[in-house]
């Protein structure tokens, strides 16, 4: 009987070795893409995805930092209007359209119009006019100078897609991409896989370095991590932070920790009490130990938050971590006239694990300085009903809240104004702390139409640190990203957005 | 028997109406906003704005709801907010994986939970009745999460034989369809076990035992088909739950089932997904219940349909 079990196991043994074949790696993310059109995503996942397929004008490297993709040149007018830009010749796209600035207008004349419904409509609605000069050069004028503008236009969103397949997919497009990038669209089994072969007519000689990609959605971090030990997976992003030691002694695996600029906060309700008087604020600053959050919550995969935007950032201005000092946070609360502390609900954006920690550790925290905190973290439904979308700040019932962020243009204007300016208040956009202060929204509104860099970095300094002094916000870490490779693999990086990097992607043999 | 099946189906009709009405409503009275998920969290309010006439959610609830109803009389389920697919690929695509699954974990969990509780009913406090007990306790109390985990941690990571994910060769049904069936197997066993030691005591069983019969064929013939009501009962029940998808089997193995689809959809607000696996879930439900009484007739004979 025993016998005949190991035969059996033996057999199985050799049916099973379900390696990725070579040349052909397989790379496990955290999520399904809800389409393969960038412009209508606001996914981060969703965009490295269509990154294999799609290429913009400019592109953010491994390190966030701006590069010429299919523009080789621009150059901005004086008062930051109007920008010309040179193209990149002898450019196809997968079904064998040229590229030129007539491709380019289409794409953006499409997102523009608001008929078509597209979900990154807000992030070109100041272009004025699109002119095609000649098939390399091409002018877009601007309804008011817009310093990110370049930025937004490197975001992965701002593909290029070809214009022959748009008329005939319409938006079908969806599910078809067609577009300049290393690999063309084979298929994609929604429930299983997204897959693209190499196009063999790629303008950069010599890449793609692999025959296929194939981008494997697993929400479960556990079996991502497992796919990597038995091989099914050349790369898994992200991964638990429990299993990271584990991993690490794999000699088969690469572990990578990098810093990210995904910035972990809590947004404190100005408009409410107790959360009006700047010294309860101060006092919750005070009260929280970042380092130790950072251990308990995050495992060590993040750091105490050097500021309200993270380095990495463009115009990220960096700032001390606030000090952990409850008796200070306790004399505060008395002056404020709290002296037996109060009571609150603290809400949390996300309910992963880590969120769960996180919260609870906070409101640890908070107790220990006589804050009373009942937390509970909201399902997306939730979160968009009571938080994003109340119609009146005056009503609105969200106190203490724990979100996250990360600036998806590498700018530190997308970085404050969605989540500090006036305008964005809910319903418009994050600012769930309700936070106005006039001189903040002066100096990000003169940052956005400057065109002058050093000028531009001055102002967001002065708008970083006002937000620090009047502290609607407790600043809590900045996120490490935890991803790992085979040790066969090379070439695909986590940027510090979270959005991948797979163009040079390669596989030893 | 043809007029009760008849009967039992046209009965289905107006089941399902009241369900779909009710789902519409519930779903609709949930909190979240689906143009607002959709449109992500970079979108500002205008966007949010494009994306709600895009979705159709700006129009007034009854035309919503009258919209909803003429579609589903003409067989169209919508299209998925999120991914902006027909609902009947969303749901066909996942629909066939979960029953394969669902089958594979109820075959063994049925044979194993049959024999197990047999074997404890009759050796009824002896050792296998304890160990069978024992196995049947921690079946029930083991997370079927930790459960899959660990199977993949030394089946697959450890000793490399089966497959992480996936749902394409029999070797990919294996780990799943053990985590499932784990629980069924257990609950299956006690049930067995506690309808076997009642009929066990009746008279016939003396009975049978006194004119002669061999142990073998009282047990097989006479006890079986007398405990088997209760147990079929739980039988359709659990299958039913699982063919709902498991929410926490799906994740590990990565399965391409119904239970994420209904997870992402809630999560998500997609309005037509959740109200078309509301539906379906309620059709299985009705259907096995149907498949469930026309057992109960072929195990016991007295019973009859009207």
């Amino acid at each position: 009987m025993f016998e005949r079990f190991l035969l059996a196991a033996g057999l199985l043994a050799v049916a099973a070795a379900p390696a990725a074949a070579a040349g052909d790696p397989i790379l496990a993310i955290s999520g399904q893409p809800e389409t393969l059109d960038p412009y209508n995503t606001n996914t981060t996942l969703t965009t490295a995805v269509t990154k294999s397929f799609y290429e913009g004008l400019f592109g953010f490297d491994k390190d966030l930092k701006v590069r010429n993709v299919l523009a080789e040149s621009y150059e901005n007018s004086p008062d930051g209007l109007v920008y010309t830009f040179k193209l990149r010749e002898g450019v196809k796209f997968h079904d064998g359209t040229t590229f030129d600035a007539a491709a380019v207008k289409a794409n953006l004349d499409r997102v523009l119009d608001p008929e078509n419904h597209l979900a990154r409509y807000n992030q070109f609605n100041r272009i004025k006019t699109i002119e095609v000069l000649s098939p390399t050069s091409l002018r877009i004028t601007l309804k008011e100078p817009f310093g990110p503008f370049i930025n937004s236009l490197a975001h992965a969103s701002a593909a290029i897609i070809s214009p022959t397949a748009l008329k005939k997919y319409g938006k079908d497009i969806a599910f078809h991409p067609v577009g300049t990038g290393p690999f063309t669209f084979v298929d994609w089994k929604q429930t299983d896989y997204v897959k693209g072969a190499k196009f063999a007519d790629y303008w950069q000689a010599g890449f793609p370095k692999v025959d296929t990609i194939t981008w494997k959605p697993v929400p479960e971090n556990g079996t991502r991590a497992a796919m990597l030990q038995t091989g099914e997976a050349d790369f898994a992003f992200p991964l638990p932070y429990e299993q990271a030691k584990m991993l690490e002694s794999n000699k088969k695996l690469k572990i990578e920790v990098h810093a990210s600029i995904i910035e972990r906060y809590l947004s404190m309700n100005v408009l409410q009490k107790p959360f009006d008087d700047l010294r309860v604020r101060q006092a919750i600053n005070y009260a929280i130990n970042k380092e130790a959050l950072a251990k308990v919550a995050f495992s060590g995969y993040a750091f105490p938050a050097q500021g309200i935007v993270p380095q990495g950032v463009r115009y990220a201005h960096k700032m001390d971590p606030w000090p952990y000092d409850p008796a200070k946070a306790r004399q505060l609360l008395k002056e404020a006239g709290y002296a037996n502390g109060f009571e609150a609900t603290l809400w949390s954006a996300y309910t992963t694990t880590t969120a769960q920690k996180a919260i609870q550790f906070l409101q640890q925290q908070l107790g220990q300085v006589g804050i009373k905190v009942q937390t509970l973290a909201l399902e997306p439904g939730q979160r968009t009903e009571w938080v994003q979308t109340a119609p009146d700040p005056k009503t609105a019932r969200v106190r203490l809240y724990y979100a996250g962020w990360s600036s998806s243009t590498g700018e530190a204007d997308w970085g404050l104004r969605p989540l500090l300016a006036t305008e964005a208040w809910p319903p418009k956009l994050n600012n769930t702390a309700y936070y106005s202060n006039a001189e903040f929204d002066a100096l990000l509104a003169k940052a956005l139409v400057s065109t002058n860099d050093a000028e531009r970095a001055e102002l967001y300094a002065k708008a970083q640190e006002i937000v620090m002094k009047d502290a609607p916000w407790a600043p809590l870490v900045t996120e490490r990203n935890l991803y790992a490779t085979s040790a066969r693999l090379s070439g695909v990086y986590v940027m510090p957005d979270g959005n991948i990097d797979s163009g040079e992607i390669a596989v030893a043999q | 028997m043809l007029t009760f099946l008849l009967k039992r189906l046209l009965g289905l009709l107006p089941t399902l109406l009241i369900v779909s009405i009710l789902v519409f409503l519930f779903v609709h009275l949930l909190p979240g906003d689906p143009a607002r998920l959709a449109a992500g969290q970079d979108a500002d309010a205008q966007t949010v704005a494009l994306v709600r006439t895009e979705l159709g959610l700006d129009r007034p609830l009854p035309e919503q709801f009258v919209r909803y109803f003429a579609n589903l009389a003409r067989g169209d389920l919508g299209v998925s907010i999120r991914t902006r697919r027909p609902v009947s690929t969303e749901i066909g695509e996942r629909f066939l994986p979960t029953l394969l699954l669902t089958l594979t974990s109820m075959a063994w969990a049925v044979a194993f939970g049959l024999i197990i509780g047999i074997v404890s009913a009759v050796y009824r406090n002896e050792w296998p009745d304890r160990v069978g007990m024992t196995l049947a306790v921690s079946g029930i109390s083991f997370p079927a999460f930790a459960l899959g985990i660990l199977l993949m941690q030394i089946f697959s990571v450890e000793l490399g034989w089966l497959p992480t994910v996936g749902a394409d060769t029999w070797r990919h049904y294996v780990l799943p369809s053990l985590t499932l069936g784990a629980a069924v197997a257990a609950v299956m066993a006690r049930f067995t076990r506690a309808a076997f030691v009642e009929v066990i005591g009746e008279d016939f069983v003396r009975t049978a035992r006194a004119k002669g019969l061999k142990e073998r064929v009282v047990i097989a013939k006479h006890c079986l088909r007398n405990a088997l009501i209760p147990v079929v009962t739980m039988m359709g029940l659990q299958f039913g739950f699982l063919l709902g998808g498991s929410i926490v089997v799906e994740a590990v193995f990565n399965w391409p089932g119904m239970g994420r689809l209904l997870v992402d959809a809630v999560n998500q607000r997609d309005y037509p997904v959740i109200q078309a696996l509301v539906l379906l879930f309620s059709l299985e439900f009705i259907l096995i219940n149907l498949v469930v009484d026309v057992l109960y007739g072929l195990i016991n004979p007295t019973i009859r349909y009207r």
